[in-house]
């Protein structure tokens, strides 16, 4: 199971991540953040293979995931 | 690739391609361009126009000889803007225009003059408005100081001799470098057309300036704040490291333009106008003759100080004339208190110019209450002759 | 703590506040082009190819030109509305070994900037152009552009643009560029790999990313990333076809302007006169 991190700083809920994401591990959120944007959640870490596509896709660096034997 | 101290090269280079010192018979054009490779002169990008042309082509042939580099731009924006990257690369660097070039130029100097960037540009004046003429004037000499939008101060020269040339040009760059700003040289297409003697004195004997680094005060990157320090900030070039970031948004120390208030703001321009304008008594010169017994006062700058001198002998020998000469070697910051010092109670001061009454402005205002009047006689298009200046001397002051 | 790779080469926070998140809209094509270059930036140097304090990045206004406003932790310069080029140009003349990326708009580049563009690729001077077009001049409010479509609806073509675009990797072509290529924001891998090529040839290097503006063109960012996937093909396939072709476009070495002016350089020096 990889972590995923999403930065309730940066995130502005554009949803990208979502849309690219290969394995579907992602999911529009039912809540707000404190900024209005509505965040992206992980809905199945099971599927992440650790791609790191959402992290290429994402406008504002806001998505870290954690991918074996690579160094950040 | 900033212009190095003065050093002894046996490889051809550096010094070995340097004007030798002693005496030279060399046009105002040409003087400019070796008292600029003098000085460090590393990067020139350039745009034809009458009567600055001469200044560009000699810096085509000359450049190459130093190892830098000339390039020819498409326009004379473009040809300010090369200034600007040169210069943040390290790479001191010139350019010259006449009017409407430097009209052009404008919005390259307000963002020189945010950014901090220093760089020199050659103004060889010519009538205007729109295309006017292609022989002499002055008639730019407001446009230098209020021609770039918003606030920021200047500092701009006048050259009045070939050997001006010369020696303002490696003073425009010490400027430059020394107070981190863009400054003007504000010839005129007399000084620059005119060919004269000119004696250059042995290189050791040169001072050249080079920009504060944060790396000479020991300022490590993650510290660096661009725009902050000291009232003249340190400026690291790209590639030393330091990863600066050149903002013309007002701007915090750091160089952040996130987080704007108007307190920040206002601290960003009143530390460029103190820079400047808080240090004219040091940065503007002045020369002046007979200040001593004069009982009237003839103020002038650039060429016109070469007619206006023949004048005032002429009138100090032959009439009898108490008349003194005072000339502005630095038009901007104008030295309103050096002004104020060396002039107490005259009759008529006089403003020689070539447009219709420029610089006689900012000098009435500094001694509107030092004098009866201040007359200007203006010029368009032509230099002053001394017999012109003195008969106009000459029927004011009644002699 | 996980952190997004590339945060290392941005400034997060200084001693005057935070810098991020970038000021773009959620969901603008802009940052997602500043992760792609990042990324390229990133397999450079840990290809030995280039040193980190070797890389500059100029830029000049509107949305696409903030990417240097305060964020670059590298050299950088955000500069006059359209003349990145003319100051990229003495950059490289004063130092040309540094590695040069401009990052440029639709507008700044081909309006304002026209005149800089056809010239900086006809000198082939050793930069990289990485241009977001969206069509439309997005700081100031959604204006028209030399690369909007005809007949589309701006705040200054509100009866329709009666206007064609420019083709500004033909325009670059034409020009002189030695290497052209266009991809868009939902090509993210093609995108890499061409500023990752574009960096580390020689010569004038112009990379077209066609880029949304989800505010202006009031659809959701997913909804354009989709779209700009669909009105694309692939440069081999677009013969006959009505969408846009992606791809690179060129790829011809010619010798580079410092390059040529070295051996001026080298004629000439010492010289006296």
């Amino acid at each position: 199971m990889r972590k995923i991190f999403i930065s309730t700083d940066y995130c502005k809920g554009c949803l990208i991540c979502v849309e690219s994401c290969p394995k579907k591990v992602l999911k529009i959120s039912s809540s707000i953040s404190a900024k209005g944007y509505t965040l992206p959640q992980v809905s199945d870490t099971e599927k992440c293979n650790g791609c790191g596509i959402c992290e290429i896709v994402c406008p504002d660096f806001a998505i870290a995931v954690e991918k074996e034997d690579k160094a950040v | 690739m900033s212009g190095a101290p003065l050093e002894k090269k046996q490889d051809g280079t550096g010094p070995a391609a340097l004007i030798s010192s002693g005496r030279h018979y060399l046009e105002g054009s040409e003087a400019c361009v070796e008292g600029a490779l003098i000085a460090g002169l590393k990067v020139y990008g350039g745009y034809p126009i009458t009567p600055a042309s001469e200044i560009m082509e000699h810096a085509a042939r000359r450049l190459p000889m130093v190892g830098g580099r000339f390039i020819q731009m498409e326009d004379e924006i473009s040809a300010a803007c090369t200034l600007v990257g040169a210069s943040w690369a390290g790479g001191k660097a010139m350019t010259a225009t006449s009017g409407p070039g430097f009209s052009l130029m404008q919005e390259t100097i307000s963002f020189s003059i945010m950014t901090e960037t220093p760089l020199v540009i050659v103004d060889v004046q010519r009538p205007g408005p729109g295309q006017g003429y292609i022989t002499t004037s002055q008639e730019d000499v407001m446009q230098a100081r209020w021609g770039h939008h918003g606030e920021g101060p200047i500092i701009a020269l006048a050259p009045s001799s070939v050997q001006d040339m010369f020696d303002f040009t490696i003073e425009a760059f010490n400027l430059s470098e020394t107070w981190r700003t863009p400054v003007l040289i504000m010839a005129e297409e007399t000084v620059a057309h005119m060919r004269e003697g000119l004696f250059v004195p042995d290189l050791d004997q040169i001072k050249v300036v080079l920009r504060k680094k944060p790396q000479d005060l020991g300022i490590a990157p993650q510290d660096y704040q661009p725009y902050g320090h000291d009232l003249v900030p340190p400026l690291a070039d790209f590639g030393d490291g330091y990863n600066i970031n050149h903002v013309s948004l007002a701007h915090h120390p750091d160089g952040n333009v996130a987080n704007y208030n108007l307190d920040m703001h206002r601290k960003n321009i009143d530390r460029l106008h103190d820079k400047i304008e808080g240090n004219a008594d040091v940065i503007a010169r002045t020369e002046s003759r007979f200040l001593e017994d004069c009982e009237h006062l003839l103020i002038c700058y650039g060429t016109v100080a070469r007619t206006g001198l023949e004048a005032i002998m002429e009138a100090r020998e032959t009439h009898g004339i108490k008349i003194g000469f005072l000339r502005l070697v630095t038009l901007w910051p104008f030295p309103q208190s050096l002004l104020r010092k060396r002039i107490k109670k005259v009759g008529t001061i006089f403003v020689p110019e070539m447009n219709l009454g420029m610089m006689m402005h900012p000098i009435t205002e500094a001694l509107r209450d030092r004098c009866d009047q201040v007359v200007s006689i203006p010029s368009i298009g032509a230099l002053h002759s001394p017999e012109a200046l003195l008969e106009k001397i000459r029927e004011v002051v009644k002699c | 703590m996980l952190k997004h790779p590339m945060l290392k080469y941005l400034k997060e926070s200084g001693p005057h506040g935070t810098r991020l998140p970038l000021i773009m809209c959620p969901g603008c094509g802009v940052g997602q082009v500043l992760n792609y270059t990042l990324h390229a930036v990133d397999s450079i140097i840990k290809e030995g190819g280039a040193n980190k304090e070797d890389f500059v990045f100029i830029s000049g206004v509107g949305c696409s030109s903030r990417l240097t406003s305060h964020y670059l932790n590298f050299d950088s310069g955000w500069t006059i509305h359209g003349r990145a080029l003319a100051i990229a140009t003495g950059v490289l003349l004063a130092n040309p070994d540094l590695n040069i990326v401009v990052f440029t708009g639709d507008g700044d580049a081909a309006a304002i900037g026209g005149n800089h563009f056809i010239h900086a690729f006809r000198r082939n001077i050793n930069v990289t152009v990485i241009c977001m077009n969206n069509g439309l001049y997005g700081m100031t409010g959604g204006q028209v552009a030399p690369t909007t479509l005809s007949q589309a609806v701006t705040s200054t073509t509100p009866y329709g643009n009666i206007e064609d675009a420019f083709d500004l990797c033909r325009l670059a072509q034409s020009s002189g560029a030695s290497y052209v290529a266009r991809w868009t924001t939902a090509h993210p891998h093609k995108t890499i790999k061409a500023i990752k090529k574009a960096i580390c040839k020689k010569g004038a290097a112009f990379i077209e990313i066609l880029s949304q503006c989800p505010v202006h063109k009031k659809q959701t960012p997913v909804d354009m990333i989709r779209a700009l996937k669909a009105m694309t093909v692939p440069i081999k396939n677009a013969e006959g076809s009505s969408k846009i072709p992606v791809g690179e476009f060129c790829d011809t070495p010619r010798p580079e302007w410092t390059q040529k002016y070295e051996a001026i350089i080298e004629k000439c020096a010492g010289r006296k006169s």
